[in-house]
């Protein structure tokens, strides 16, 4: 047949064409995958020759209480953040979801902080959380409230870097769930109002399972963020108070490009990864239903 | 494909492949009718650049056989890194002023940087310029020099006269316990909300390592009489001077001397801070930016009640070296003596509010006048002499880092005691310097 | 839901996201001492925070190396994108559905594993402190790929048949035939590409250290972080809007397809 013919001639083509990826992949993906596992074994910091030391790094990371801490502060970064992101957006959602005027308007606001640059956020938000000057306090104190220590005080200051990236994410997500939310029949509420269910059951009933999809995809976007949090300690913590904002990357960075360690900070950045993996794939199995 | 895109494909790579070749930059140091060039890298902020210039272009008028061109230090995110990549890629100039002491490891066991104490006239030369025990703390652990020390910063406190004398402070305290009895009588409320708003001084709390040159390390090698962290075999501050430096940091947070949180903008000069843990840099800002009828001096950071003896503090040394990759090091050390001459040691003065590492600044009729137009640079250029820097270790951004978390713990947060911290630090320190054992 | 409350949320929602925006911006003309105020007026407006960040930083020079980084990695995987993408899905190959497999699994690494090592790959190939470090890794996107695939399995094959006959080769169908016709998928893979280099941060700090080749967002982390300031904050904020300016505006016009083919990002995944 002629069109059999026309497309088995692309063989040759075919791999021509995949070649920029292939050479990309081996280049930039699968030689430092492997290169990875190598540098685990090895001690370096780039002037001086690389040493063989077996797995020396493990020992280490397994003795490393600041990582196990890093982790665990991302752990609660996510903790925080991932369900006040989803409760925002959906509600936020919901409401531009009405019959209303001025949607896109709306919309094009919420969606503002999540193009802008992290940088730009948080210099910002330094100056929002700034205890004795910045203006929440500012204004808690003009409502006759206490200020409160938000970057200053171990138990608040993650939590104030939760917030920080909720209010710069969900209008991603208001987008996501909006798309979701118009996907969803009208006919099911009809039908549902007329059954006499309260809009809080046709809520759970029918709002929340059509929006399972969404809501996994949700909750591994915001996840693999959440695991990258870097930018915002970075800049307004440097790591503290009391190492409670010591996120992952932040620890790896430091190992890596301030203290010169590239054999132990290629380690935990295997380990790291492999928890990320795994928390990934614990959400999917638990937030995904099978309908 | 069509051929816009080809060409514009062609063209964006032109352009990348020729804008990543803009960086190789080769100095010439072939003889030019029989001179000798060479490279000089200094510090790139304005006013060492200035200074830069000047005795290059006096150098080079008065020595035809030995040109020095001038380059600053690619600016970058910090000079020490711009040094490393340059020992790295090759690409080292013959001599640089800008080598931080703390980085010499790192620096020599890359075996980039020239041995000084070869040439014959190098200890007499420093000698009869600085003494002998300062000099001393420059050298290297394998014995040799690598470094011409050239100028400091010392560490010093700057403070609010107006504020000190409101508050009936009569002399300038000198010991811990006269300075806390006079951050009691300054740190005050002024507007009533039952919140203090005025206090004694201020440093960033968060644990970044660093800061830790204002706070903890200036003080201890004050308290400890001019110790370093290392001493030639093993770390040397789990002692009593750095408990006491921790206890007295505690006591400043637990009472409120300081204020527990952090401030943007300059409060020293917004007369929130009756003092500021500062370097002779510090006169410049506030010349250019106090409000009229600001008046402000300088003393030296206090000491535990019984410590005797003069006070030293941090230095914050640069000095000069010069690199292996050099073609012509006798050269280059004639251009390094007159770097650190008399008359290079006075414009450094007045150009740069910087203080040489010379003994008897205050005493030499050259810089005479100099003191007496600037009276506050002379409680500087006193204490220079009495300065210590950092050991060249190549953990030491660790053990500052390590020493960060002990002193955020212990002084700022009142978690730990100072015997508990310092037992900490010096626990974390061993466990880093074994691990970056070979 | 009554209406009036419902935009009475939307209206507040809208004003949590939109004032400290305003106020940062307010801030940056306001004089250093009445930055702490709430309000957005001041009535001594001045511009010295904007002349000290001109001053102390290169900032212009850094927009251009954002500008010049961020159009060649949005051209390149674009480019290549379409190219691998159109061989995927049109083209049939030996190996054709594992290649695409290994792209999915790439999207699946967390990048964690491989900063340290492409950063020892940078120091190798000597492209440290160069524009290669930036634009290089950068320039292929298995997201792109999956984009076009996805996009270009839906063209009618006689399209494609026709062009065949008329004697072109496969490049020349793509580039004349289906350009053409793609223009949603180039402009969503565009945008979330050009948006993404734009931003990006830590690579920068990693890979440059010369302050003639940083990016925006990185030299204006550094001149927040780092002690250049003066602790002076109208210039620090200035400088942050400064980064952020650029993509606003871009946003401002392209609003639409922002926020469209982030959304259409969501569903593909």
């Amino acid at each position: 047949m002629k069109s059999a013919q026309l497309k088995t001639r692309g063989d040759k083509t075919g791999y021509l064409m995949s070649l920029p990826y292939v050479l990309y992949f081996s280049l930039f993906i699968g030689f430092p995958l492997l290169f990875s596992f190598f540098l685990v074994f090895h001690k370096w910091n780039i002037v001086m020759p690389m040493q063989w030391i077996g797995l020396r790094n493990f020992y280490r990371l397994f003795q490393d209480i600041q990582f196990f801490i890093s982790i665990r502060n991302t752990l609660v970064f996510l903790v925080i953040h991932i369900p006040l992101q989803i409760t925002i957006a959906l509600l936020l959602a919901i409401l531009l979801n009405q019959k209303i005027k001025f949607k896109g308007f709306f919309r094009a606001l919420y969606f503002l902080p999540v193009i802008v640059s992290g940088v730009v956020i948080t210099i910002l938000w330094q100056q929002l959380y700034a205890y004795e000057t910045g203006l929440l306090n500012l204004l808690l104190t003009k409502l006759g409230l206490s200020k409160i220590p938000w970057l200053i005080d171990s138990g608040w200051a993650m939590p104030s870097i939760a917030i920080m990236a909720t209010w710069k994410n969900v209008g991603l997500y208001i987008v996501l769930f909006l798309v979701g939310l118009q996907g969803i029949p009208r006919y099911l509420y009809e039908a549902a109002e007329i059954d006499g269910a309260r809009p809080v059951q046709q809520f759970f009933h029918i709002t929340l399972p059509a929006l399972n999809s969404t809501m996994v995809l949700v909750v591994i976007l915001s996840t693999i963020g959440g695991f990258s949090l870097f930018i915002e300690p970075f800049v307004m913590t440097g790591g503290g108070p009391m190492n409670s904002t010591l996120s992952a990357m932040l620890y790896i960075y430091n190992q890596a490009f301030y203290f010169g360690h590239m054999g132990y900070a290629a380690t935990l950045g295997f380990f790291f990864a492999f928890i990320i993996l795994l928390v990934v794939l614990l959400q999917k199995k638990f937030v995904e239903r099978k309908d | 494909m069509t051929r816009i895109e080809a060409t514009i494909t062609f063209i964006l790579l032109l352009g990348v492949v020729c804008v990543s070749c803009e960086k190789k930059r080769t100095a010439p140091t072939v003889a030019e009718q029989g001179a000798v060039r060479l490279t000089y890298w200094c510090a790139s902020n304005q006013s060492e650049i200035d200074l830069a210039a000047e005795l290059v272009k006096k150098w080079n008028g008065s020595h035809p056989k030995i040109q020095v061109t001038l380059q600053p230090i690619p600016a970058s995110q910090s000079s020490e890194e711009a040094l490393l990549a340059a020992i790295a890629g090759k690409t080292t100039p013959d001599i640089c002023a800008n080598m931080w002491p703390g980085a010499m490891d790192d620096f020599t066991s890359s075996g980039g940087l020239v041995q000084l104490d070869q040439f014959p006239d190098f200890f007499d030369y420093l000698t009869e310029r600085m003494p002998t025990e300062l000099l001393e703390s420059f050298r290297a652990p394998d014995g040799h020099y690598y470094q011409i020390p050239w100028k400091t910063n010392p560490i010093m406190i700057m403070y609010n006269k107006r504020l000190f004398r409101e508050a009936g402070i009569q002399r300038l305290p000198r010991t811990y316990s006269e300075y806390l009895a006079a951050a009691k009588a300054i740190t005050k409320e002024l507007n009533g909300d039952g919140r203090a708003d005025q206090w004694m001084g201020y440093q960033d709390i968060r644990p970044i390592w660093w800061q830790r040159f204002f706070d903890f390390y200036t003080h201890y090698i004050a308290a400890s009489g001019g110790q370093t962290l290392f001493d030639s075999t093993d770390i040397c501050f789990e002692n009593e001077a750095s408990v006491q430096v921790f206890r007295f940091f505690q006591e400043i947070y637990r009472q409120g001397y300081f204020p527990r949180t952090t401030f943007q903008g300059d409060n020293f000069l917004a007369e929130k801070f009756a003092t500021i843990i500062t370097g002779p840099w510090n006169i410049t800002h506030v010349e250019k930016f106090r409000k009229p009828g600001f008046e402000y001096d300088i003393f030296p950071v206090p000491v535990p009640d019984d410590y005797r003896g003069p006070v030293y503090t941090y230095g914050d040394h640069k000095n000069i070296s010069i690199f292996s990759t050099t073609r012509h090091p006798a050269a280059a050390w004639e251009f390094a003596r007159y770097l650190v001459s008399e008359e290079a040691d006075l414009r450094l003065l007045e150009l740069c509010s910087q203080i040489p590492l010379r003994k008897n600044l205050t005493g030499n009729s050259l810089y005479r006048q100099y003191f007496s137009e600037n009276p506050m640079m002379r409680k500087f250029a006193e204490q220079a002499i009495y300065t210590r820097g950092v050991d060249g270790s190549s953990v030491l951004k660790e053990i500052f880092d390590a020493i960060s978390q002990e002193y955020e713990a212990c002084a700022i947060y009142g978690k730990r005691t100072p015997e508990t911290a310092v037992a900490n630090t010096a626990k974390r320190a061993r466990v880093i310097i074994e691990w970056s054992r070979p | 839901m009554k209406k009036p409350l419902i935009y009475i949320l939307l209206i507040a929602g809208g004003l949590i996201f939109a004032y400290p925006f305003l106020w940062m911006i307010s801030a940056t003309f306001k004089p250093e001492v009445e930055i702490g105020s709430i309000g957005l007026w001041s009535s001594n407006f001045t511009m010295r925070s904007y002349a000290a960040v001109f001053q102390k930083i290169p900032i212009g020079r850094a927009f251009l190396n954002s500008i010049f980084v961020s159009a060649c990695v949005t051209f390149s995987v674009i480019l290549f994108g379409s190219i691998v993408g159109y061989a995927l899905s049109r083209l049939r190959f030996f190996g054709r559905d594992f290649l695409f497999g290994l792209i999915l699994f790439t999207m699946v690494i967390p990048f964690q594993i491989t900063l340290i090592p492409m950063y020892i790959l940078m120091v190798k190939f000597g492209w440290v402190d160069s524009y290669m470090a930036l634009i290089v890794p950068g320039m292929i996107s298995a997201f792109g790929i999956l984009l076009f695939r996805q996009f270009f399995m839906d063209i009618p094959q006689d399209l494609i048949d026709a062009a065949k006959i008329d004697g072109c080769n496969d490049l020349e169908i793509l580039f004349r035939i289906i350009y053409p016709l793609s223009r949603p998928v180039i402009i969503t893979v565009g945008i979330v590409s050009f948006m993404g280099s734009w931003n990006d941060v830590l690579w920068p700090l990693i890979v440059i250290r010369l302050q003639q080749l940083m990016t925006l967002p990185q030299m204006v982390t550094i001149f927040a972080v780092g002690g250049q300031a003066d602790g002076q904050l109208g210039a620090q904020l200035a400088a942050a809007t400064l980064l952020a300016v650029p993509i606003v505006l871009v946003y401002a016009f392209f609003q639409r397809y922002f926020i469209e083919s982030m959304a259409t990002t969501g569903l593909k995944n």
